[in-house]
């Protein structure tokens, strides 16, 4: 068991990968829903969530508050499937989203320009310049997302564990690369991983709500969770230190699966 | 069955994986021997052919001939080795020495920084952390260059390379079986076909060395 995040290209046969996987391995398939769940959350419309995410990243700098919330409810919605151990995610920024989690493969899948042309023409009619336009522009839109999260460059391979590479291998030839390597006991979901399974959709939850509360979204503080405990870190301005530390507290309790709040937080005087 | 060329930096778990994969396949491991063999080929000491093969060029020494005819000496060494369909080649270039020949799987393996420090600050090595810092950003550095200099390529870039192994996560165990997964792939068959092919490139490349030693 594993949970495989498929990053790639528009046209460069990701969703072919995904659903081989999902099929081969009997894993549920999660790619848009992360995204709808995310909007419907904020109260906004995919496409806006979606277009805000592609923004600038010095536009970002202005509202990092909303930014935050924006990624933390993604996190969070994203969480909500990892639980059970088992997952095909071919939606965004899986690689980030995903980081540090273990029993986590990050896979990016790369083809030659030329074949994703193909790939494009066999299903529109369009030109093969304005195919390879369009393909351009998507793969820009994502990249930005990637370079707005975390400030990465999408195609750096280090960001994966396995880039392959459809110039000469196949869709079927992948996924039998990938449903080997999710079998070895790198990727065993173990009842330790399941543990960190749920302590990080629980810290992912918090976040979430931290980040969409009025009184705490501009706060930008480190939330961990294990085992029915919440540890708050960070370091806040201490206006009115006493209530915020109990605003925090409040909601990270309403939190289902929060048993405790430890709050670790430095105050500090915005006007000295 | 395949041809399985193995590209990294220095201290990333290279050779140990190539063997693995050598054991598990049960194919010949070539690595650095090549050298010796294309030496051998040339009438000239190791040393000399990898001293003028390896060292970075300056700006004021390109492509010379002579760096020509000993790239060419390398190739027809693998060439020869690639005939049989059944190799882990962990040497210079093969990425690039086998470009476009069919049934061969072109692998590169990362690491992240600090793992491969960490094998330079061990008991045997004990290097300090910014001299075992320096020592492989150097190496890479010039790895960097001569892969730009004589293929006019970034040998990072990950379309070079069938697939991308990063060892931050996966065991070198796990990377051996990835790879000879990727291996048993169709499009890695040793048909006749292909066969013919790897035949015909040792044959072509052993000519142009004749060629250049007469020139």
């Amino acid at each position: 068991m594993a949970i495989i995040s498929i990053c790639r290209g528009t046209q460069s046969g990701g969703q072919a990968l995904a659903e081989c996987l999902a099929e081969e391995l009997q894993y549920p398939l999660v790619a848009r829903e992360v995204l709808q769940d995310a909007a419907s959350e904020l109260g906004i419309s995919e496409q806006e969530l979606s277009r805000a995410m592609e923004r600038a990243p010095r536009l970002w700098k202005r509202h990092a508050s909303v930014r935050r919330a924006y990624i933390a409810t993604i996190q969070a919605a994203l969480a909500e499937h990892t639980v059970g151990g088992d997952l095909v995610y071919h939606g965004r920024a899986g690689q980030m989203l995903l980081a540090g989690l273990p029993a986590v493969l990050r896979v990016r899948l790369i083809a030659p320009m030329g074949a994703r042309v193909s790939t494009l023409l066999e299903r529109n009619e369009m030109t093969p310049t304005s195919a390879e336009e369009y393909i351009q522009h998507v793969d820009a839109a994502r990249a930005r997302w990637v370079k707005m999260m975390y400030g990465e460059d999408i195609e750096d391979p280090a960001l994966y564990d396995m880039v392959i590479n459809l110039q000469t291998l196949s869709v079927p030839a992948a996924c039998n690369i990938v449903a080997r390597a999710v079998r070895q006991p790198d990727f065993a979901v173990t009842p330790e991983v399941k543990a960190k399974l749920m302590d990080f959709r629980m810290a992912s939850r918090v976040k979430a709500a931290l980040a969409s509360t009025r009184e705490t979204r501009v706060l930008d503080l480190q939330i961990e969770g294990h085992d029915g405990v919440i540890e708050v870190s960070g370091s806040a301005p201490a206006l009115k230190s006493g209530r915020m530390g109990q605003e925090i507290v409040e909601i990270a309790r309403s939190v289902p699966g929060v048993d405790q709040v430890r709050l670790n937080v430095e105050w500090f005087d915005p006007y000295p | 069955m395949a041809i399985i060329t193995i590209s990294r930096g220095t201290l990333s778990g290279g050779r140990a994986t190539a063997e693995c994969l050598a054991r598990a396949l049960n194919y010949p491991c070539v690595g650095r021997e090549i050298l010796q063999e294309a030496a051998k080929k040339l009438g000239a000491s190791e040393e000399d052919l990898s001293g003028k093969l390896e060292a970075t060029p300056s700006r004021w020494a390109r492509l010379t001939q002579e760096r020509k005819t000993y790239l060419l000496a390398v190739q027809t060494a693998l060439a020869e080795h690639c005939t049989t369909g059944e190799v882990v080649y962990h040497g210079l270039a093969g990425q690039f020495l086998l470009r476009e020949l069919p049934g061969v799987l072109a692998v590169r393996l990362i690491a992240p920084l600090e793992m491969r420090m960490r094998a330079l600050m061990d008991s045997h090595h004990r290097m300090t952390h910014k001299a075992a810092e320096e020592f492989i950003q150097d190496v890479d550095e010039d790895r960097r260059r001569w892969v730009k200099l004589m293929y006019r390529a970034d040998v990072e870039d990950p379309s070079l390379y069938d697939l991308t192994i990063n060892l931050q996560s996966i065991s070198l165990e796990t990377a051996c079986e990835i790879i000879a997964e990727a291996a048993a792939q169709p499009q890695y068959e040793m048909t006749d076909d292909v066969k013919q092919k790897l035949a015909a490139f040792a044959a072509k490349c052993r000519e142009q060395l004749q060629q250049a030693g007469e020139g």
